[in-house]
């Protein structure tokens, strides 16, 4: 390709050589961004060490959380992406803290987790409310920095509460967020340490049931209550007429399954992985292993008969174990509005039918018990047997896990976001040595070379990327598209693939510039969306799909195409802001240097191609966005039995449909030209964001399943930015004819 | 070469003389006519999915979609709301741009395509956009969207209108055979006093609302308002007060709909009663216990024993759904549904039956109707069907595959030769 100057080439080569280098090491190699690389993926999980815990090990145990079997890591990750809006704690010093040690320590030993810095605070009067400044405290508090104050939290949040969600202020949101942050805080530590019952001595004495509760002197851990507790169901099976008020034993067992019932609140995930007989793959809380799941909500425990309760139970526990567990399903399917069957029905499941203490129960309390000894040893050999249990039971829910926990580190997107940078600035400065070699009459052999660059760059990171989003796949088993997170993600992928077939055949680092900076844009905006807390309540990005969107086939046609057709548009857009702004730098520069007139030279050949690839797109666009309204149109039809119903989300589709039609009977007719054009694509954009983040502000509609309110500001900031393009499009000095005359 | 241009004469000449047969459709036909619709569209859509919001999606379909023009008055709780608020802008409704494009696009069709094998992608992608438009009218004239609920364990063979209700007089003196005769929104709405052979009274109108706020008001006090003229039946005995109320158009809306009327034998009054419609169904247990006779108030008339009630409108089909179960699933520790099911026997004429699972994407086909699982209580054990009736449901699909032949077609016209310029240039250097 550089057949004239091989010297030159030589040097240009190792230019190119190193650029790429970079990239690679961005999008994939170790670097300070992420803490696994793909090389990881490679090599597998390291040997487990012996002189610290082997954390590796622990953050690849099973739990479910969110409807969805995942590891520990995950967990971890996504709490502290919600109370600190990172993926990591501070200790006391302002040390990063690794998400899955933050979680060891909230677990396992709260003491000390309690000190870490795991909550984002940084509104003023908030922080008022806690005799904090800003300034002074900085906007990350540990546990221990809120304790004092958690019925102030709490009482506050009760009353902002109250007010209507869409009045709410700025007060009201933040103390409501920081309420249900300390709420997940405080369920996180208890799912595996479960609260106290609280008994004073006296009330202990009354009940008599100080001989099963848990004894720190004696008591090797929890499982011995556990246990005794069983011991004493087991016995109370046998003599079922001491089922009834007044009876000792009785008044025992039920406050300990009304214990254990309540721990099932102050659970967040669940630990306790399904039995392997289990059909329907039931995980379970350390409370529900134990007692089961209650049937209603507890306060409608007030609205129980007792002496009818005691006397359903006894009759219940008479029953052989096949009978009752019969009678027990029929119950819960006749006599829904019954709470006294209800949890006569949860109490003789408890009594007559759970018999032993799942020996996970016992591995975790080891867990934790070694953790608080530095048992490392112990820890790490308990760990294994966690695992093994745990994804044996499992099943194949499990089988993403190791996946998941690279993945996890690998932070893909982040990456890209990063790499794109790379490449924008690589292309800018392409212009810029284009720019100065024409000024100097020269052949622009930089600027060739950058841009080459920046070709290659393109395709590195859209393999990183198309790594990301061909992760999330595997791990959810779903196509790509599942909810705003993942349409951002792939609007931002489909654009820069776009750009990288354009910039195949027209090098000149425009496409690269636009389609990595959409690309950059659009990871953004899903960061910014895995932050809100309104949407993307347990932090996982990767949540389930309600019903009416579980549909594997619509969802890889209708969604996918269609957010192609959003993604394209935006691309259109920005090449119509590329225009703008290179004439603008035209009009502000092309006649006062004396470089002048040699830049104008080339405003046509600029202007040429840009109105080209604008059109193409806009032609691609029309195609995506026509195609996938159809689609949902058909899907609609299937399950609803109506084509169009005039949703939000249609309409906002619909939108983009006419709007991509103008642009190209514009130009078919020649109404527009290339200004008229390219202001008519910049308007794309505010259509294509209406569409896909206003009409989820409306709160109506079928598809209002991605509600929220916090990116009204930023939508409105970014329509108003798009005018004002606009507005500069039509500026006087744009005028196309006294150009023409500086350039000829 | 010569080919070439002797066969553009020929594309040229067929089109002139379209273009001189139908002079008077050209300028309908003009390309500025059609980008200026398409914008008073995106308005329209867009003012209309904004009035969701206010009016719900029922609201905005009368007001903009199904009619020539509406009025739009912008929103108080935007930037500059309370000034903008008081002028009303009138926007092209849906009935008017719809009708205006498929005249635009058939004019075009025939005075300024060229129906020739190169442009025959563009001829069938807007033939397709036609069949949409002129579907879509249809489909707004004709649609008819109800609803039914059946508790487990229970059949209906009734569906229910969402808006509109009827008066219905049953006459159940014989258990047997039970008569109904139902007064529909239309004539009650026109107020006065309505008569019919086949009841034995006349039916004077005095207050009529779709909407309703209603309080039982305690034991002993005086009725006043509304309902202060009310002597018999339920209204009285449950001292019932009501105030009138705008309709509800959202999809979550309840509308209670009230009559007050006085019946009149001849000229001698019987009574004045209150009845009120319940939109889910006379389900009156879930405000009041007291409520649920208001789903019959006997009316003992010559010997005859009448029970009236207002209700949905209904429509009887001539087989009956029978719900054996229902089913609400939620993902482990979410509030995520992932299913609702509805398992049903349909009742079909003839003793004949089949079984039937409803749920979300698979709905129930049958006579001409969709049942898509719309809303359910599994705790109260009741499920609800929302019933389309769509006529013109084929129509897109043909459209659909018009479009996408002549997309295809148009596509692989380009890349074709897209691609042989390419290769010529590679060729070349």
């Amino acid at each position: 390709m550089n057949e004239e100057n091989p010297k030159k080439s030589v040097k240009g080569k190792i230019v190119l050589w190193a650029l790429v280098l970079l990239g690679v090491y961005f999008a994939f190699l170790p670097n300070r961004f992420a803490t696994s690389s793909i090389l990881d993926f490679a090599k597998g999980e390291p040997a487990p060490p012996t002189d610290s815990f082997d954390l590796e090990g622990f953050s690849r145990i099973p739990v479910l959380r969110g409807g969805r079997v995942k590891p520990i890591d995950s967990v971890a990750r996504n709490a502290l992406l919600v109370l600190r809006n990172k993926r990591t704690a501070l200790d006391e010093a302002g040390n990063k803290i690794p998400a899955i040690n933050w979680f060891a320590e909230v677990l396992f030993n709260p003491e000390v987790g309690d000190k870490l810095k795991t909550f984002l605070i940084d509104h003023d009067q908030v922080l008022g409310l806690l005799g904090k400044k800003l300034s002074v405290d900085g906007k990350f508090f540990s546990y221990q920095d809120l304790e004092p104050h958690l019925s102030e939290i709490d009482a506050s949040a009760r009353e902002a509460g109250k007010v209507e969600q869409e009045k709410r202020d700025s007060f009201d949101q933040n103390i409501i967020e920081l309420y249900r942050s300390a709420l997940l805080y405080r369920k996180i530590k208890a799912t595996l340490s479960p609260p106290d019952p609280q008994l004073s001595p006296e009330m202990a004495e009354q009940l008599q049931v100080a001989d099963v509760l848990f004894d720190p002197e004696k008591d090797k851990d929890l499982t011995a209550e556990y246990v005794r507790f069983r011991e004493l169901t087991k016995e109370l099976s046998s003599r079922p007429e001491d089922i009834r008020m007044g009876s000792a034993d009785f008044a025992k067992v039920v406050f300990f399954l009304d214990h254990y019932s309540r721990m099932n609140i102050w659970s967040e995930f669940f630990a306790i992985p399904p039995e392997k007989s289990d059909p329907k793959k039931q995980w379970r809380s350390i409370g529900e292993s134990l007692v089961g799941k209650e049937p209603l909500d507890s306060k409608e425990k007030q609205k129980m008969d007792p002496s009818r309760f005691a006397s359903t139970l006894q009759e219940l526990v008479s029953m052989e174990p096949d009978a009752l567990a019969a009678r027990l399903l029929q119950i819960r399917e006749n006599q829904k509005m019954d709470p006294t069957v209800l949890f006569a029905s949860q109490y003789a499941e408890a009594i007559k039918l759970r018999r032993e203490v799942d020996p996970v129960l016992g591995l975790y309390e080891k867990l934790k018990a070694s953790y608080q000894d530095q048992d490392y040893s112990t820890f790490n050999q308990t760990v294994a047997e966690l695992r093994m249990v745990g994804t044996e039971r499992a099943g194949d829910d499990a089988s993403t896990l190791e996946f998941e926990k690279i993945y996890n580190g690998f932070e893909p997107f982040y990456r890209s976001s990063i790499a794109y940078v790379l490449i924008f600035l690589i292309a800018g400065v392409s212009w810029l040595a284009a720019t100065y070699s024409t000024t100097l009459g020269r052949k622009g052999e930089t600027a060739r070379l950058l841009r080459n660059a920046a070709y290659i760059l393109t395709a590195i990171v859209l393999l990183s990327h198309t790594f990301g989003l061909a992760g999330r796949m595997y791990i959810e088993g779903r196509p790509p598209v599942t909810n705003l997170y993942s349409s951002a993600l792939f609007i931002g992928w489909g654009a820069v693939l776009l750009c990288f077939f354009t910039e195949k055949y027209l090098r000149l680092g425009v496409a690269s510039a636009m389609g990595s900076l959409v690309g950059f844009g659009s990871l953004v905006i899903a960061h910014n969306l895995s932050l809100d807390s309104s949407l993307n309540p347990t932090g996982d990005t990767m949540e389930m799909m309600r019903a009416v969107l579980d549909s594997n086939f619509w969802l890889a046609t209708h969604v996918v195409i269609i957010t192609i057709g959003y993604s394209t548009t935006f691309l259109a857009g920005f090449l119509g802001i590329a225009y703008v702004c290179h004439k603008l730098v035209l009009s502000l520069f092309g006649g006062t240097t004396k470089y002048g007139p040699k830049l104008m030279g080339t405003e046509k050949d600029a202007q040429r191609i840009l109105g080209a690839m604008i059109y193409g797109i806009t032609c691609f666009s029309l195609f995506f966005s026509l195609v996938g309204t159809v689609l949902g149109g058909i899907w609609a039809d299937q399950s609803w039995g109506r084509f169009w119903g005039w949703d939000a989300k249609e309409n906002g589709a619909l939108l983009i449909v006419i709007w991509n039609a103008i642009l190209l009977h514009a130009r078919w007719s020649g109404t527009a030209k290339i200004r008229g054009i390219s202001a008519i694509a910049i308007f794309g954009n505010v259509v294509t964001a209406w569409s896909w983040f206003g009409t989820n502000m409306l709160g109506v509609g079928l598809h209002s399943y991605g509600f929220m309110d916090k990116a009204f500001n930023p939508l409105m900031y970014f329509i108003l930015s798009q005018l004002i393009f606009i507005g500069i499009a039509y500026l006087p000095s744009f005028k196309s004819k006294p150009t023409i005359k500086a350039s000829a | 070469m010569s080919k070439d241009t002797k066969s553009k004469k020929r594309k040229k000449g067929s089109l002139g003389e379209r273009r001189k047969k139908f002079a008077w459709l050209v300028p309908l036909a003009s390309i500025n006519l059609t980008l200026t619709l398409l914008s008073l569209s995106m308005i329209l859509v867009f003012v209309a999915t904004l009035e969701q919001v206010r009016i719900g999606i029922r609201g905005a379909l009368a007001e903009y979609f199904e009619s020539m023009f509406g009025i739009w008055y912008y929103p108080e709780q935007f930037w500059g709301g309370e000034f903008l608020n008081a002028i009303p802008i009138p926007i092209p409704g849906g009935y008017l741009l719809g009708g205006l494009l498929i005249i635009n696009l058939t004019a075009a069709y025939i005075t300024r395509f060229q129906w020739t094998g190169k442009k025959m992608g563009i001829q069938l992608i807007h033939l397709g956009i036609i069949m949409l438009l002129v579907g879509q009218l249809a489909t707004q004239a004709m649609q008819e969207e109800s609803r039914m609920q059946i508790n487990k364990g229970e059949s209906s063979n009734y569906i229910e209108r969402f808006h509109g209700v009827e008066l219905a007089f049953s006459d159940v003196t014989d258990p047997e055979t039970q008569r109904v005769v139902t007064i529909p929104q239309e004539i009650i709405e026109e107020g006065g006093t309505i008569r019919t052979a086949d009841l034995p009274f006349k039916i004077q109108v005095k207050h009529f609302g779709v909407n309703c706020d209603f309080t039982v008001s305690p034991e002993g006090s005086t009725p006043a308002g509304l309902v202060k003229d009310v002597n018999r039946g339920v209204g009285q005995t449950a001292n019932l007060s009501i105030s009138e109320k705008e309709e509800d158009f959202s999809s979550e809306g309840l509308n209670f709909g009230y009559l007050i009327f006085e019946l009149f034998d001849g000229t001698n009054s019987l009574g004045t009663w209150l009845t009120l419609a319940h939109p889910g169904g006379n389900h009156w247990w879930k405000e009041s216990p007291k409520l649920s006779d208001l789903a019959f108030q006997p009316i003992r008339h010559e010997g005859k024993l009448w029970g009236v009630t207002l209700r949905s409108e209904r429509e009887y089909l001539p087989y009956s759904i029978e719900l054996l179960d229902v089913e609400n699933e939620f993902y482990q520790g979410t509030e995520i549904p992932f299913n609702f099911e509805s398992d049903i026997v349909l009742n079909l004429e003839g003793n004949q039956s089949r079984r039937a699972l409803v749920y979300m994407n698979t709905p129930l086909r049958h006579g001409g109707k969709t049942f898509y699982q719309y809303q359910m209580n599994a705790a109260a054990n009741y499920t609800v069907f929302q019933v389309i009736r769509n006529p013109s449901w084929l129509v897109p699909y043909i459209a659909c595959v018009l479009v996408s032949i002549g997309l295809l077609w148009q596509f692989s016209f380009h890349l074709i030769r897209f691609l042989r310029k390419n290769s010529n240039s590679a060729q070349a250097a």
